[in-house]
């Protein structure tokens, strides 16, 4: 009698376990996030406009970033590439890994223009002054985009799983997906912008 | 002592019927859900391992089914250049880790206990325990597909492109996550295997008599020991990299990215053997059946077995012969790599010299094994070929290497494993599996095997490269990537038939008596299948083919305990009688222990934390899991 049971529950135990599995896996498949390679042209289009201040500081991202469920700044592989656009495009000559040199620094939680992806989509595309080029007619607009989301990545105080690890390169900080600017950030003596506030 | 014995009941105080109730109530599984999942007994936790397997076997074929479909014609869009990647890299990750070892494996945890004599396999719970480990690593492999967060970056995941840098998202830590876990669970296994040959086989069951599949088994064990410790160490390396910023793959700051390659492959492989010398073993011993006299050279096959074993981590530079070796080295391991054809060779002769003397009749396992020695010839050919550096040079990642590796792999280990699922079937269900169908699977599966890889030696010949998700009209790949598809569709339907049968002989199949095939080994002295305790009494072997020397009734060892779980502990060269020994009784601690496991190892893909904070959740599982009984362990 228990022989048999033992038989039955051998086989019946991996398939009560493979259905659950599937029902999970469909549930599951829902939710999934196919990677984007090219961004069909009515997409890229509508990702152009950002409605911004008259300032040009903050405002609202296009419609659709949030139809697409704003992917630019929390996709493992948007961000990467972010970070590879950031070698490609020379961010490093002016912001260094992050730390400034000619242009200001990402690390030390200071936005001059917020901290919104809007206002950094919209000063890599349309440029600033003192010497921030535009990008808008050099890359295309989703590209921006993920750069944007990439940049805020190294200025994050909490790190994201989705962040980029380390390049295969000589290290100068720890990299983006262990919040650099959270284990760098150091006030000093003197606050870092006395002009703008408190810091944070 | 003389009172604690009148307490206690020994199986010499009770008749046969009452001894198989005692045996019954003391071996047999509970009831029940929690009874299921608390079982340790080695044949329930080997059928569940195997049937895991299987299905396994079938996901991966249905990818490379898909593939196939992808490839049938230049310039399909059937499939995406990133799911392509994500499915050649689970259909090698899911056929290497998910099945090919786990079910060899399965295989020497169902059948060593009983063709050693013994009640259960050495850490029953361990046992259970690398069950679930190793569904759980499964599920997470699958799972990530699912969520097309599937590894793409090939099943042996070189860095750079599965490092930090290139390999974005979390795909590759999911590759070697799953590593980890069907690791854990080998080592588990192989650790068992070990302890269950050297200590508890039937008295008088010295090393010459040991049968050539738990010889096998007990090498394979010791390649799984030695080998997987380096892909531990490799996958572990490579999320640390990943996930806090280690250095050992980034030349940069003083690592090394061909580290990656050496430690890869010296697992990688052994593994292959730790695929391969199962199935021998398993030919080497169905063989003798179907030809009804003992195997030709137990000596050289024993040998054979070592000798392969310890060639085979001497080899693993062939795979990276075009990254820019030293040539002294290449050539050494050109030697090396030709120089295990010969025991491989001395194998093949043994069988041959079997087959010769004997009577062979052709049932469905040696027709796959004659379909083994066939396929398993040309792929080793083919590997000779590839194992010298200029050649190697030329064909490297192309189709030809993809026909020599399933040639060695299809040919070499599912052969022999049909031909042991359609010989072990009726020990495990009882029942025998159908000859008709049997004979349609293997030759769908045989003819649709070499239609579909042999021409791929000739597209690899031709330039085309692995990996590759299309190809362009213009190059000359087409008529012959068809013909490959649509072979394909053949083999596939062998395997249909395979389960078709498996299915509907577990429930309709004539039944089987304790020995259908005449077999001379000690498994088939039980019933089919065989009872939670295995044997009634502990058999004594005299030679090594105890069934055929004595075929009415085995000599049996007396005198261990009925009312709880015992067996002989018997020495490691003589097998002489040392002790009688508690084994495990059932408990829910190995899966909680698992499951707990699991948690640690998943979470520690998104932070390091995991492995302080999961380690306390296992250090709970596993004080439940050694909770002393308040009983005496030792009392032999």
């Amino acid at each position: 009698m228990s022989a048999s049971v033992s038989r039955n529950s051998s086989i019946m135990l991996p398939a009560i376990l493979l259905i659950l599995f599937a029902l999970t896996a469909a549930l599951i498949a829902y939710l999934r996030e196919p990677r984007q390679y090219r961004t069909d042209p009515p997409v890229s289009e509508a990702l152009e406009g950002m409605r911004l201040m008259p300032n040009g500081i903050a405002g609202t991202p296009p419609d659709v970033y949030f139809a697409l469920g704003k992917p630019y700044e929390k996709t493992a592989y948007d961000l990467s590439q972010g970070k590879r656009l950031y070698t490609w495009f020379g961010c490093a000559e002016c912001h260094g890994e992050g730390e400034g040199g000619k242009g200001p620094s990402f690390l030390d939680g200071w936005w001059l223009y917020g901290p919104s992806m809007v206002s950094i989509a919209a000063s890599i595309r349309d440029g600033r002054p003192h010497g921030m080029p535009a990008f808008g007619s050099r890359i295309t607009i989703d590209e921006i985009w993920q750069l944007s989301g990439y940049v805020k990545t190294i200025g994050a105080y909490s790190a994201s799983v989705n962040a980029p690890a380390r390049n295969d390169d000589r290290q100068t900080r720890p990299a983006e997906n262990r919040a650099p600017a959270a284990s760098l950030f150091d006030e000093g003596p003197v606050p870092v912008h006395p002009d703008q506030g408190p810091s944070p | 002592m003389v009172e604690q014995r009148l307490s206690v009941i020994a199986d010499t105080d009770l008749d046969r019927a009452g001894l198989e109730r005692e045996l019954e109530k003391t071996w047999g599984a509970q009831p029940g859900f929690w009874g299921m999942i608390a079982t340790v007994d080695h044949k329930v936790i080997a059928r569940r391992y195997i049937v895991t397997a299987f299905v396994f076997l079938i996901l991966g074929g249905l990818l490379a089914l898909a593939m196939r479909l992808q490839l049938a014609q230049p310039e399909a869009r059937f499939i995406n250049p990133d799911r392509y990647n994500q499915i050649f890299t689970m259909h090698g990750s899911n056929m290497m880790f998910l099945f090919a070892v786990p079910v060899m494996e399965a295989m020497a945890v169902y059948l060593v206990p009983l063709m050693v004599g013994t009640r259960n396999i050495a850490f029953p719970r361990l046992n259970a325990f690398s069950y679930w480990v190793f569904l759980a690593g499964g599920i997470l492999l699958w799972l990530a597909f699912l969520l097309d967060a599937a590894p793409d970056v090939g099943w042996f995941a070189y860095v750079p492109l599965a490092g930090p840098e290139y390999g974005a998202g979390k795909r590759a830590d999911i590759w070697a996550q799953m590593i980890t876990f069907t690791e854990l669970s080998a080592l588990a296994i192989a650790v068992e295997i070990v302890v269950t040959v050297f200590t508890q086989r039937a008295p008088g069951m010295s090393l010459d008599r040991i049968p050539l599949l738990v010889w096998a088994m007990l090498v394979m064990a010791f390649l799984v020991i030695m080998a997987m410790p380096a892909i531990m160490f490799a996958s572990s390396t490579l999320i640390m990299d990943r996930l806090v910023g280690t250095q050992f793959y980034n030349p940069a700051e003083g690592g090394d990215a061909l580290l990656w390659q050496h430690v890869f492959w010296f697992f990688g492989h052994p593994e292959v053997y730790i695929i391969f010398l199962p199935a021998v073993g398993m030919v080497s011993t169905i063989l003798p059946t179907f030809v009804q006299r003992p195997v030709f050279g137990y000596l050289p096959l024993v040998m054979a077995l070592i000798a392969t074993g310890i060639l085979s981590f001497g080899l693993w530079v062939h795979h990276m012969f075009v990254v820019g070796l030293p040539r002294l080295g290449e050539s050494f391991f050109t030697a090396s790599s030709m120089a295990i054809a010969v025991p491989a060779g001395i194998q093949i002769f043994c069988w041959l010299a079997t087959l010769w003397a004997g009577r062979p009749v052709f049932k469905v396992p040696m027709l796959f094994i004659i379909g083994f020695i066939i396929t398993f010839v040309i792929g080793g050919l083919t590997g000779v070929m590839v194992a010298s550096v200029p050649f190697d040079t030329q064909v490297h990642d192309t189709y030809f290497v993809v026909a020599h590796f399933h040639y060695v792999l299809i040919g070499g280990a599912v052969y022999p494993l049909l031909a042991a699922i359609y010989y072990w079937f009726p020990k495990m269900t009882g029942r025998m599996m159908s000859e008709i169908l049997g004979r349609w699977a293997f030759w769908l599966i045989f003819i649709g095997f070499h239609l579909t890889f042999f021409p791929m030696h000739i597209l690899g010949l031709q330039g085309m490269p692995r990996r590759i998700y299309t190809y362009q009209p213009e190059l000359p790949w087409g008529g012959l990537n068809l013909f490959v598809s649509l072979s394909s569709v053949m083999l596939a339907a062998g395997f249909l038939v395979f389960f078709i049968d498996a299915v509907r002989s577990c429930v309709h199949g004539p039944k089987a008596g304790e020995n259908p095939w005449n077999a001379p080994t000690l498994e088939w002295a039980t019933s089919s299948p065989p009872p939670s305790y295995n044997f009634r009494s502990i058999p004594v072997v005299e030679d090594r083919n105890p069934l055929w020397s004595r075929p009415g009734e085995l000599t049996v060892a007396a005198g261990l305990r009925t009312d709880r779980r015992e067996l002989l502990v018997t020495s490691v060269v003589e097998a002489l009688p040392h002790a009688r020994e508690s084994s495990a009784p059932q408990s829910v601690w190995p899966f909680w222990a698992a499951i707990a496991t699991s948690i640690m190892l998943i979470w520690s893909m998104f932070s390091a934390w995991a492995v302080v904070w999961g380690s306390m959740p296992i250090a709970i599982a596993l004080i439940g899991w050694f909770w002393p009984k308040g009983a005496p362990e030792e009392e032999s």
